[in-house]
């Protein structure tokens, strides 16, 4: 793995900026990574062995996504929508998990590690530069049951809904009285439709600015 | 845990739980009873005269942790260099001494991150503090009478990756090149009052003046002079006066000549804001204004002793001594018994 400077400077850019969150999610990977004994995360021998779930969609979290290697489409990266600023690194050969939270008291404690430093942002930037694993970080060993449909590789199954005919991959549907249901018909989803039109419509009214 | 609560008159045969403390103002207070003392008949009008009327029986879990046993855990991680602590805790407290002459130092950070876990707490001296071999120097203990086992391993970890948190170290002896700057003095017009208080304040520290050198208000010459010091094995150099605003002010052009590195200027303590630190090779150099001739106790007494125990003192150490850095000038001086310079 390079060293934790690269890393940064890499993530931020990646990231679009440097801010207190990348030096969390970067340190946050890096021991994440040790803890579950991969040292190059993103090498081919090792991309296929590590599954993270991050638990908050922060600066953090793509940090954590570029030190490690893992990505949504990948199916490597899971995101956990709880809001805590954690994520947990699974070793998929032998199973050894840890999550890892971001503490509370890091927050409080920028002052005394910087006090020299002036401004929130910059002071925490620094003072969690500062300050070890120990005072940055909690870790609990934990155990995840990883269903064999979250496993990164290629879709194992694809079943109709029965309601909108939608295809569902990777067992994701819910059983309905008639049948499987897309999340969507079986339990309403993020979207409320309005109307169905064609691609060439819907370029139109928004070309005219509708 | 289990906690049974028991009446002190069913007590007898049971082991206490913890020490007990008895205070008799003004004359005693301390552990009546030691954790582990078996009760007996005789005990228990002893423990009644000191408002025991129940006693606790504990039944740990695995992952409980008696307070006496946490504060053994705390203590040894809290303990960096040349800090020990008295075996054996009492009344769930453990106290942490000196092992050597010198300056205690806290990491103060790590400090704060330690007390942030619940339930357990250090309380220390002020970072900076001169101590003498067996000065209490802090103590430490479990808050609860017994407490789950995790946290006080993440305060005892949180000190380890500091390597410690308490330090002790000790005063090297140093081989003082002084240097008093001044026409008046040089010429002989006035009697120098220098030297007698920088050898006084060094022989305080348990170093000397090696090296005594005069000159007059000329940058080569103070140059010379500081050359001729680190010639004779001068390793910390005190060049005094001629560190104001005045045209004849040279000082700090002398000490630059002579190849002095890592020059700052000004420190934010009263008195004492036109010190000069500076290093040549190894060597701390200090441009002391004359302030340290009126004054008890400047900065200078408070950065001498953190360069003797191997501090690099620099900008940011001056500007964090301004926390605390404005003597009130009593009229009865108790420092080091004051708040000057132990704000940062």
């Amino acid at each position: 793995m390079k060293d934790f400077e690269t890393l940064l400077a890499e993530s931020a850019e990646a990231h679009g900026h440097l801010c207190p969150g990348q030096v969390i999610g970067v340190r946050m990977a890096m021991l994440g990574c040790r803890l579950i004994g991969l040292n190059d995360p993103r090498s081919p021998s090792q991309i296929k062995k590590l599954l993270v779930y991050v638990e908050m969609d922060r600066c953090a979290a793509d940090a954590v996504a570029h030190v490690t290697g893992v990505k949504l489409g990948r199916r490597s990266l899971k995101f956990m929508d709880y809001g805590i600023m954690a994520a947990s690194f699974v070793h998929l050969e032998n199973g050894r998990a840890f999550r890892i939270l971001s503490t509370e008291e890091s927050r409080d404690l920028a002052a005394v590690y910087a006090p020299e430093v002036v401004g929130k942002s910059a002071q925490q930037l620094e003072a969690y530069r500062r300050m070890p694993d120990e005072v940055l970080f909690r870790v609990q060993e934990v155990v995840v049951p990883v269903r064999e449909w979250d496993l990164p590789g290629p879709t194992r199954r694809k079943v109709a809904c029965v309601r909108c005919g939608q295809v569902v991959r990777d067992g994701k549907e819910v059983d309905g009285p008639q049948g499987p249901l897309c999340i969507p018909c079986a339990k309403g989803g993020y979207f409320r439709p309005l109307r169905e039109l064609s691609v060439g419509a819907a370029l139109q009214e928004a070309a005219g600015g509708l | 845990m289990k906690i049974k609560v028991i009446p002190v008159h069913e007590a007898v045969g049971t082991e206490l739980a913890h020490d007990i403390t008895e205070i008799r103002p003004g004359e005693f207070k301390g552990a009546a009873f030691r954790r582990g003392h078996q009760v007996c008949d005789q005990d228990i009008c002893h423990l009644q005269k000191l408002g025991k009327n129940h006693l606790y029986v504990l039944e740990l879990d695995e992952d409980d942790i008696h307070e006496d046993e946490a504060a053994a855990v705390l203590a040894t991680a809290l303990a960096g260099e040349n800090v020990v602590w008295d075996e054996g805790p009492r009344e769930g407290k453990i106290k942490l001494r000196a092992a050597v002459d010198g300056l205690f130092s806290v990491n103060v950070p790590a400090l704060a991150a330690f007390n942030m876990v619940e339930e357990v707490m250090c309380a220390t001296l002020h970072t900076g503090t001169l101590v003498q071999k067996g000065d209490l120097v802090a103590a430490t203990r479990a808050i609860p009478l017994v407490m789950k086992r995790a946290p006080v391993e993440r305060a005892a970890a949180i000190a380890r990756a500091h390597g410690g948190i308490l330090s002790v170290r000790a005063l090297r002896r140093a081989k003082a090149g002084v240097i008093i700057t001044g026409n008046e003095v040089y010429h002989g017009l006035i009697q120098d009052r220098f030297a007698p208080i920088l050898a006084q304040k060094l022989e305080a520290l348990g170093s000397a003046i090696h090296v005594l050198r005069y000159a007059p208000d000329n940058a080569d010459a103070i140059r010379d002079a500081v050359d001729e010091a680190l010639r004779q094995g001068a390793d910390l150099l005190l060049v005094t006066g001629g560190m104001s605003v005045d045209p004849d002010d040279v000082t700090r052009a002398g000490i630059a000549a002579a190849g002095a590195q890592a020059i700052h200027y000004g420190s934010a303590v009263l008195p004492g804001a036109m010190i000069l630190t500076a290093r040549i090779g190894a060597v701390p150099v200090l441009g002391v204004p004359a302030c340290a001739l009126h004054h008890k106790v400047t900065v200078l007494d408070l950065i001498l002793p953190r360069i003797l125990a191997g501090d690099e003192i620099g900008k940011t150490q001056l500007a964090l001594m301004g926390h605390g850095g404005l003597c009130r000038d009593c009229p009865q001086c108790a420092y080091p018994h004051c708040p000057f310079g132990k704000g940062c």
